[in-house]
């Protein structure tokens, strides 16, 4: 494994060239995010964690935008469990993270991922769309057509948070049979 | 001093100063926000904190980190009103011959005042006039902040009108970067108000505001009596929405003339006064 | 006063309440423009519409140009929310009528100041710890 790619808490270039967002637009992006649907109470910390290494929470839900038109790339966020429901009972007002249901959870985890990915549309190249979000219970996969282009460990209360965009892979591979890249 | 007390006396600050509050329950913001100020003077919290009471350099940089997304454009509102509405009509028939007006934003902090006057005076100046306003302020990390003109989504969400963003500003990245045209107009100088004013000229407007109350009654009596001189003789001068000339010893109270132009009180060269209603 | 929410996302209404209510304003909520203009039509007009711009059935775009169409509304203050934040869009949605435009994530304050510019909140309305929360 390459030592270099242990990043502190972020990782980002894809190996192509392709057009994604800078790293600390993205880290920019999520913090004010974050600020204004949580408050300033506990900041996002980075979290070193090695490239590639899947989502590492115990229990996980997750949401991803995709940006089609004038670029082309998915908006990932992924949450541990505890994060996610803090996270809901702020932005819904619910008295308990305990309290929430999963309806709650998929309209907040939906809109965060909604407003990371509207930030991150408005910063490459226009006119696009942003998809629905799709929101799920569970850490994020991502298919072998696109790659990472810049991904951001972070912790709240000490628990996971990540968030990435994917761009599509230029060159497609298959990882079984170790192809070209 | 105790941490509780510690919080309480800055707590105290920052209520007198923004009506901010800051009450139980955000302990840890103050601490997150003072330690790296403390630390850089090599202090504990409480210590620095015993310390405030004697240092307005700190006190202003406890406010700043305390209330630092408390900046908005065009703050207050009614002051920049005032401004529009009165004492410009009146400054541009006074300044005919000139056509040519000085504003001094005193305590300019990251700009936002003093480009918010700029693009009133855009707006509102008639072809053929021109003006400089001239920033000052004791940070000179602030001062290189209103030298870049840029400011962040979140710092132009407040208070900036849409129609003015999309005018007077340009997008680069997330930031938004005010128009050439306006920073070349804003002279940027470091000032310690509290130290002579050397080399300023004279002004037609000075915006002093939320900044007297860093200070204790005998400089602030010192400033004020500085000011007078800086001031045209029939130029205003600008405080904060709290803040009043009452408590001044009687004889500088005197040389400041209170005009209230609707809700906001604006102070003239009480000399100057009785000379201007003489039409002289 | 009264103020309409127009937002796809829930949760997005749940905080835009939360923040006009503590400014004393009473309320309806609508998920996209078409559903907005029909609760208008049947009487429940706002003094003010915080809209979103990516809304299904009919976008806040949309939603504005039919208001500012309408001289019955002539009164109605319009708020663009949304995270469209590129130059094109925010010019796009004040030559369509739009009064004012909020980039998203907004704090509480950047709605007050947005409100107190438009003469529809005292200014200085409302103190931090004020009950309002993102």
């Amino acid at each position: 494994m390459n030592l270099l790619t242990f990043l502190d808490g972020a990782s980002s270039g894809p190996s192509s060239g392709v057009e994604a967002p800078d790293l600390e637009d993205l880290r920019s992006v999520t913090e004010d995010v974050w600020m204004a649907l949580v408050g300033e109470a506990d900041p996002l910390l980075p979290r070193a964690v090695p490239a590639g290494a899947p989502f590492d929470a115990a229990g996980a839900w997750s949401a991803a935008t995709t940006i089609t038109g004038g670029w082309r790339g998915v908006v990932t966020v992924e949450l541990d469990e505890q994060v996610a429901r803090h996270l809901t009972a702020e932005m819904l007002a619910i008295g308990s993270a305990d309290d929430v249901t999963d309806g709650d959870l998929a309209d907040a985890v939906g809109e965060l991922v909604n407003m990371v990915g509207g930030n991150v549309k408005s910063l490459m190249p226009g006119p696009s769309v942003l998809s629905l979000p799709a929101v799920a219970a569970g850490r994020a996969a991502f298919t072998h057509d696109v790659q990472v282009a810049c991904r951001l460990d972070l912790a709240w209360r000490g628990a996971p948070v990540r968030v990435s965009v994917h761009v599509p892979h230029p060159s497609p591979t298959d990882p079984h049979t170790g192809g070209s890249r | 001093m105790t941490t509780s007390a510690a919080f309480a006396s800055v707590s105290a600050l920052v209520r007198r100063e923004t009506s901010m509050v800051y009450d139980e329950g955000k302990e840890y913001l103050v601490e997150a926000r003072l330690n790296p100020l403390a630390q850089a003077k090599g202090l504990g919290l409480e210590e620095y904190v015993a310390r405030l009471a004697f240092d307005a350099d700190e006190r202003r940089k406890v406010v700043d980190a305390l209330t630092i997304n408390e900046t908005s454009w065009f703050r207050d509102h009614s002051p920049y009103q005032a401004f529009t509405d009165t004492m410009l009509p009146s400054l541009l028939e006074d300044r005919a011959t000139a056509r040519h007006l000085r504003i001094w934003s005193a305590a300019c902090s990251s700009g936002q005042e003093a480009y918010s006057i700029a693009m009133l005076l855009d707006q509102h100046l008639p072809i053929g006039w021109s003006y400089e306003i001239v920033a000052t302020d004791i940070s000179t990390q602030m001062l290189e902040r209103v030298r870049a003109g840029r400011y962040s989504q979140v710092e132009v969400n407040r208070g900036l009108p849409a129609t003015s963003l999309v005018r007077y500003f340009t997008r680069v990245g997330r930031d938004w970067e005010i128009a050439e045209r306006l920073r070349e107009r804003v002279t940027v100088r470091h000032l310690n108000l509290a130290a002579p004013y050397v080399g300023l000229g004279s002004f037609d407007v000075i915006w002093l505001r939320n900044v007297l109350i860093y200070f204790d009654a005998a400089t602030k009596a010192d400033i004020l009596r500085r000011m007078l001189p800086m001031l045209a003789p029939d130029g205003y001068l600008l405080l904060g929405s709290s803040e009043t000339t009452l408590d001044l010893p009687p004889d500088l109270a005197a040389s400041w003339q209170r005009e209230q132009i609707g809700r906001v009180p604006a102070y003239r060269r009480a000399s100057a006064m009785t000379l201007s209603s003489t039409g002289a | 006063m009264r103020a309409m929410i127009i937002d796809d996302s829930r949760a997005m209404r749940s905080i835009l309440r939360r923040i006009v209510t503590g400014l004393h304003f009473e309320t309806s909520e609508a998920e996209h423009g078409q559903a907005a203009l029909d609760q208008m039509r049947a009487g429940v007009v706002p003094d003010v519409c915080l809209v979103d711009w990516n809304m299904p059935v009919m976008d806040g775009y949309t939603f504005i140009t039919e208001v500012r169409s309408n001289p019955e509304w002539r009164d109605v203050t319009l708020m663009m929310v949304t995270t469209e934040s590129e130059q094109r869009q925010i010019v796009r949605a004040l030559a369509a009528g739009a009064h004012e435009y909020v980039i998203k994530p907004f704090t509480p304050d950047a709605i007050v100041d947005k409100l107190s510019l438009l003469g529809l909140v005292p200014a200085g309305g409302v103190r931090a710890g004020d009950g309002v929360t993102a």
